[in-house]
């Protein structure tokens, strides 16, 4: 049985990985991959513990996040689709309404 | 021969986590994307949680990969590989993203992991709808609505004006 280390590890590198790509994508759709990135990596972590210490709440928690994962991804993918089509684009860089 | 295939995995997972977030083609990035969810799934099988590696690969690989590629798709025009995916704060993007790095790595080496049993058994799908029935019940139902709320949403978002 592998040390609890590693599953950690993974997570760390996958969330680190996860925030490069929110902070360097343009394509909003790239942004949203990355969040899921994020999320994936927090779900290691939980099933590790469930595991590790014996307790059945990491695996409860990990398919409530499953759940916010897709209700985020669904929610941000229909955003995208109605900002493209009233601003003709998808960079986060021509996203300036809101800014004064 | 379990523990290298379990390592495999893992280091699979970040090089492709990796190759999704460099990707030049966001096509590219979704399919990277996939073959990394699949491998979160394979480290959920080895971990005993059968049912998320189940949930895993339905609604990721099955719905939200599939969602992604008709964004993708649908705004074709864009995506385009001529261009340019990343903005101009790669460097300083990356030099944050290490920083957390670190910090993610020193808190986990400096802390104790009070490991309890290694391989406690496995919780069958018929205790996590038991639990998700009596002690999680309220959270449960807040998921469902939600859910419901999304659905919703997406569609009033959704929906072109006449």
């Amino acid at each position: 049985m592998i040390s609890i280390d590693f599953f950690v590890f993974i997570s760390a590198v996958m969330f680190s990985i996860g925030l490069f790509g929110i902070l360097t994508r343009r394509n909003v759709v790239g942004v949203l991959m990355s969040i899921e990135l994020i999320l994936n990596a927090a779900n290691i972590n939980l099933v590790a513990f469930h595991k590790y210490f014996g307790s059945d709440a990491g695996q409860i928690f990990a398919f409530f996040v499953i759940c916010i994962a897709a209700i985020g991804s669904v929610v941000g993918l229909v955003l995208v689709i109605a900002i493209y089509r009233s601003r003709e684009s998808i960079f986060t860089d021509d996203f300036d309404l809101m800014k004064w | 021969m379990d523990t290298f295939i379990i390592y495999m995995i893992g280091i699979g997972a970040c090089v492709f986590a990796l190759l999704t977030v460099l990707s030049r083609d966001i096509f590219h990035s979704a399919v990277w994307l996939a073959l990394s969810l699949l491998s979160v799934a394979g480290i959920y099988f080895y971990l005993d949680a059968e049912f998320l590696g189940i949930i895993q690969v339905l609604v990721y690989i099955g719905g939200i990969i599939t969602l992604f590629i008709f964004a993708i798709k649908l705004t074709a025009k864009i995506g385009d590989k001529t261009i340019l995916q990343a903005n101009r704060q790669t460097l300083a993007s990356a030099l944050v993203s290490i920083a957390v790095f670190c910090l993610l790595f020193k808190i986990m080496i400096s802390h104790p992991w009070a490991v309890g049993t290694p391989g406690a058994e496995m919780v069958s799908l018929k205790e996590i709808g038991k639990s998700l029935m009596t002690a999680y019940a309220l959270p449960f139902e807040f998921i469902s609505l939600a859910l419901l709320a999304a659905m919703v949403g997406a569609i009033v978002i959704g929906k072109t004006k006449k």
